[in-house]
């Protein structure tokens, strides 16, 4: 029983691996305009569903065989969750290499890639991906607060962002087809810094069997229909 | 409501039972779970004096059942069984008819009254689930029926004499998947009008049926939380090696 939910959780690493590297290559396509490195990842892109599938089915059967409880049961639903979070996250790190092999507003981009602060944002993003992976395998919640810290940071430029093409397209308005479609690259890697921190709620979840997902706050489902 | 307060028992030397305080409350279902030997099903026979029936054993501590202290001398025991029923892991029907069976506790108490009898006979096998499974055939012997309905009957005799506890040893174990399923409805829906206490090593079973779970381990209770708790999140690092087979 404990090598099976382990077997699921080196799958789950691997994956966890892959993205990283994915975000990390999907980084470097867009800082160099990469092409190739865009089709790269575009490529890879099948083996993260691949993956997602493999762990639903596996933790469905471990669920089925073993009927697991407490530990054994927190860490298999973090890992289904975790592995469809990171699916989510490979979706975004294809969005990026999207729009370097698309090339028709990639130069808008770089353009203003470091008053948009672009390249922070991609190391932000990296860090807490990376982080939260670190946090899986030591299981020392200590290292929670920090991690979910990096997510006001990510929010912040993208708030930036904003005001940054909202002034630029005041005075460049044939350029707003370009610059809306930067707005979504930065809101696809603005919406990974929050898919970060589900995953380290997951990761709370499994550890300490605590709820932070929402401020951990509960209210009645019958509430609504009363509001 | 049953409680027990700081009950050490002792078979002979042996310290089988250490320190042990809990409370079940009334209409609830508390499940007993620990490995074989831990003390659980002496704990569970407590309660209706069933350990008074071994040579050598001693008890120290209090038991109460429904606010009386089941150990006081004043406590008829015969009375305080027709207040507490048991069920055991294997059915024991008596070598009568299914309607003999559930009528005989009413019998041995005294009552004749035949009409009252065959109504407290119906009512029992409705409350077990047995009755459209067996009101064609009442005067057949209980032997001719499977072991999961034997089991029922078994549940339908303790419940025709209108106890307020029932104490169920393993109730299930040897019983088909299908049996079992239909014993833990009955349980679930008995517990409607009885407090229930149920010796069980199926985890799961433990985890469908009860409200509060209580794991004991080399005679001492380790955790008494709300079973959603302790399958969950049990406080305590025996509970969780047990119940996820890290040991046993």
């Amino acid at each position: 029983m404990e090598r099976e939910l382990a077997n699921i959780k080196d799958t789950v690493n691997e994956m966890w691996r892959l993205v990283i590297s994915q975000l990390e290559k999907a980084k470097q396509s867009f800082l160099t305009g990469d092409v190739d490195l865009g089709h790269e990842v575009m490529s890879r892109e099948r083996r993260i569903n691949a993956y997602e599938l493999k762990i639903d089915s596996d933790c469905e059967n471990y669920i089925a065989l073993f009927a697991p409880v407490a530990v054994d049961l927190r860490l298999v639903l973090s890992l289904i969750k975790i592995s469809n979070t990171l699916e989510r996250i490979g979706d975004f790190a294809n969005g990026v290499a999207i729009h370097v092999v698309k090339d028709d507003c990639i130069a808008f981009t770089k353009a203003l890639s470091e008053e948009l602060r672009m390249e922070e944002l991609f190391d932000v993003l990296l860090r807490m991906l990376t982080d939260s992976f670190v946090l899986l395998q030591s299981e020392n919640t200590q290292l929670v607060g920090r991690i979910l810290a990096q997510d006001d940071t990510v929010d912040q430029i993208y708030d930036d962002s904003i005001e940054v093409l909202s002034n630029y397209l005041a005075n460049h308005t044939d350029q707003t087809p370009c610059g809306l479609k930067t707005l979504l690259l930065i809101r696809k890697l603005e919406r990974i810094g929050d898919h970060c921190s589900n995953i380290v709620e997951e990761i709370v979840f499994y550890v300490d069997a605590k709820v932070l997902k929402h401020g951990g706050k509960t209210v009645p489902l019958d509430r609504e229909s009363k509001e | 409501m049953i409680k027990a307060e700081s009950i050490d028992f002792y078979y002979g030397e042996y310290h089988a039972l250490k320190n042990i305080s809990m409370q079940m409350e009334p209409n609830t279902v508390t499940a007993l779970i620990g490995p074989s030997g831990c003390g659980k099903s002496t704990f569970l026979r407590l309660f209706n004096r069933m350990n008074d029936l071994i040579e050598g054993t001693r008890l120290e501590g209090k038991c109460w059942v429904d606010g009386v202290d089941i150990y006081d001398k004043s406590v008829d025991v015969d009375e305080l069984r027709k207040r507490v029923g048991m069920v055991f892991q294997k059915p024991t029907p008596f070598p009568k008819s299914i309607f003999e069976n559930v009528a005989y506790g009413l019998r041995v108490n005294g009552i004749k009254d035949k009409k009252f009898i065959a109504q407290r006979v119906e009512e029992s096998l409705r409350g077990a689930a047995l009755w459209d499974e067996v009101k064609d055939k009442l005067k057949k012997s209980a032997y001719e029926l499977s072991g999961g309905q034997q089991q029922r009957l078994c549940i339908a005799r303790s419940l025709a004499i209108s106890p307020s506890v029932l104490l169920m040893d393993e109730p299930a174990s040897a019983l088909d998947p299908i049996s079992t399923s239909k014993i833990e409805e009955l349980i679930y829906s008995l517990k409607e009008h009885y407090t229930i206490v149920i010796v069980t090593h199926n985890m799961q079973q433990a985890s469908r049926v009860s409200d509060k779970t209580g794991f004991f381990m080399l005679g001492e209770l380790i955790e008494y939380n709300d079973t959603k708790k302790i399958f969950l999140n049990p406080a305590m690092e025996e509970t969780q090696n047990y119940i996820t087979g890290r040991f046993g």
